[in-house]
């Protein structure tokens, strides 16, 4: 599904350069769940951004379905992400002054799509989650918990084939953040959706199929449940 | 994305701060409704002023008198002159210097190709007018060369020797139903050189329509000027005038132009309606135009305004366009909610302040005719048309959009990541 090649990436800032991914090399299959772990500044999140094709490799290259996507022109990578993949933030970002239903349809009018499909695919996404009766909410008097399930409803209405999530569960008391873990790991086994997370979080990393670790830059370790003792 | 959803987004985003919108919309509404108080000014007057010009024309005819050529000495007469003894005093202009005598009037067109007639303009005092000879009134003559009509709001303009035209409200003292006027006799009372009170019947052919250009003087034709004239003026002055005019044979442009070409070569100048026409609408678009400088000026700042406003609303948003490009929104929506947020702001400035102009506008002309209907006859101070209505908005929406611009840019241009990472 997702595949990076010799990935590097060095960011500059006056001057200063900064590496923050060295020759990374990594594969996810369909289907998979991908936890990236490490401590800040290691480049799980850039590794992340660069998969999502929301950034630009310094070297090396990144696979969608196996074609290659840093050479793709801006409109084709945002068609790409728009149309195959879901995101969940830590800060949620949603627009506080808009319903529950204008933030999670957002991907839909991006698209393009008939008024009559965003209503049912809204209607659907959020069932999924276990909102639907609040779809009419303003999103800024929603708790913490039902934020990040309209967030995952968002990242789900277009029909995604992979969902990333960067610390899905960060801004969460550890109750609530169950609740997210559980709808975004059902919706990678029920539904077959590719979930990548990046996270802090070890009890959500060890929930997953599969670990990477990084450290400055570079993969450490790469670990599936059952093996090196998951 | 649609272009109905971009609009809806553009128009929620304005919602969101409203009294920053509403400061900035007002400050285009004061540039549009200027822009509009100036434009329906300036259509107001030239409206007026093309009715009157219009009530007296002629396409065929010029109108010549001397030019008059200043001495050198003279050009710059403005600056201050130091006086000697012995220097001839005061101004140096002989009033004879523009006198035309009958001959030379006629050495000027002759052999000037397409001219029908020359009319000398004979210069007459009246001293009344009357219907039945019971009762008379005052009477200011003037005369209409052949090839000039004059409008009529009964009868006819003048086509022939023996009549007359008489002015509005003279007409409807003596009669007020004036198209009764029209084919009567008036007479008109005349002193000649010799101090001797004359009379001369007149057949009335038309009733001027109102307006100034018509409402003064009571018109006779030429024949009828040439014999009151030559029973006013001195046997020796007879022949001399203080201009003619020229009546061609047809309206073509080029031969009209070729007579004033040799007559100024002559030492005269010419005028067509036209050019009089042309020279009243030239004033009156400069006065147009400084106008739309002082509205133009409110305009510039009111952009800076759209300006401030949408580079203060993209930093606001900066997440939100983060999130908006991660899902995928390419540059150019993202250019076209903020550009179409920059043109709704125009816009809603516009039409206020247009619908306000005219509101304003609408009043002042009430206002006007209740004050000054007597003096102003069919005059509209602030007249607004359709097209110069469109053009202030679009105007404005043009002006508001490149204000737009930048910060739209800015916006389309902002990284995903560090947008979203943005505090």
């Amino acid at each position: 599904m997702l595949e990076v090649k010799a990935l590097s990436k060095t960011f500059t800032s006056d001057g200063v350069h900064y590496t923050a991914l060295r020759d990374v090399d990594l594969r996810i299959e369909k289907g998979e769940c991908i936890a990236i772990v490490g401590k800040s500044g290691s480049g799980k999140s850039t590794l992340m951004h660069l998969l999502a094709c929301l950034d630009m490799p310094t070297a090396g290259q990144v696979f969608v379905e196996g074609s290659e996507t840093s050479k793709l022109p801006e409109h084709a990578k945002n068609k790409l992400r728009n149309e195959k993949f879901g995101f969940v933030f830590q800060q949620f970002f949603l627009n506080g002054r808009e319903t529950v239903f204008e933030n999670v349809v957002l991907p839909m009018r991006i698209r393009g799509a008939n008024r009559t499909v965003i209503s049912s695919d809204a209607a659907e996404a959020l069932n999924s989650v276990g909102m639907d009766d609040k779809s009419h909410k303003k999103a800024k008097d929603l708790s913490g918990g039902e934020k990040q399930r309209v967030c995952i409803a968002r990242a789900l209405i277009g029909r995604p084939q992979v969902i990333f999530a960067d610390e899905p569960t960060g801004n969460l008391d550890s109750q609530t953040g169950a609740t997210v873990e559980n709808i975004l790991l059902e919706l990678n086994k029920n539904k077959g959706i590719t979930l990548v997370v990046v996270t802090h979080d070890d009890d959500l990393a060890q929930r997953c199929d599969r670990v990477i670790e990084m450290k400055d830059g570079r993969i450490i370790s790469d670990r599936r449940r059952g093996e090196n003792g998951i | 994305m649609k272009f109905w959803d971009l609009i809806r987004i553009a128009n929620r985003n304005l919602f969101r701060n409203k009294l920053r919108t509403f400061l900035t919309v007002a400050a285009i509404f004061v540039g549009s409704f200027t822009l509009t108080m100036t434009n329906g000014l300036g259509d107001g007057v030239r409206a007026y002023i093309e009715s009157q010009v219009k009530n007296v024309e002629s396409d065929r005819v010029i109108l010549v008198r001397r030019k008059i050529e200043l001495p050198p000495s003279e050009r710059d007469s403005l600056a201050a002159q130091e006086y000697n003894d012995g220097d001839d005093p005061g101004v140096n202009f002989d009033p004879n210097s523009i006198i035309v005598t009958l001959r030379q009037m006629e050495a000027a067109v002759k052999g000037l190709d397409g001219v029908k007639s020359v009319t000398p303009r004979y210069n007459m005092m009246g001293e009344y007018i009357t219907l039945d000879g019971a009762k008379k009134y005052k009477v200011m003559l003037g005369m209409i060369s052949e090839g000039i009509t004059t409008k009529t709001e009964a009868g006819t303009s003048i086509n022939g020797p023996g009549q007359l035209v008489l002015p509005f409200e003279l007409a409807k003292t003596l009669d007020p139903k004036i198209e009764n006027l029209v084919g009567k006799t008036a007479t008109v009372a005349f002193k000649t050189k010799d101090d001797e009170l004359k009379i001369m019947p007149l057949k009335v052919v038309g009733i001027a329509t109102k307006g100034l250009m018509t409402n003064v003087a009571t018109f006779v034709d030429s024949t009828t000027a040439q014999q009151i004239h030559a029973l006013q003026i001195a046997e020796s002055d007879t022949d001399k005038f203080t201009g003619f005019t020229v009546q061609m044979e047809s309206a073509d442009a080029a031969k009209i132009a070729a007579v004033k070409q040799a007559l100024a070569e002559k030492g005269f100048e010419g005028d067509t309606f036209a050019d009089t026409q042309e020279r009243i609408y030239d004033a009156i678009g400069i006065f147009k135009m400084g106008m739309g400088l002082v509205a133009a000026i409110a305009l510039l700042a009111a952009s800076f305004g759209i300006i401030n406003t949408l580079v203060i609303a993209v930093l606001e948003r900066t997440k939100e366009i983060g999130l908006q490009k991660a899902l995928g929104m390419g540059r150019g929506k993202i250019f076209a909610i903020f550009s179409l947020e920059s043109v709704l702001i125009g816009f809603w400035g516009a039409l206020l302040g247009t619908l306000g102009g005219i509101a304003v506008g609408v009043i002042a002309n009430r206002i006007l005719i209740a004050a000054y209907a007597e003096s102003f006859e069919g005059f509209t101070l602030f007249v607004f048309t359709l097209p110069s209505i469109l053009t202030v908005m679009i105007i404005v929406s043009a002006i508001a959009f490149f204000a737009g611009v930048l910060p739209a840019i800015r916006a389309s241009r902002l990284n995903p990541i560090e947008s979203l990472r943005y505090e």
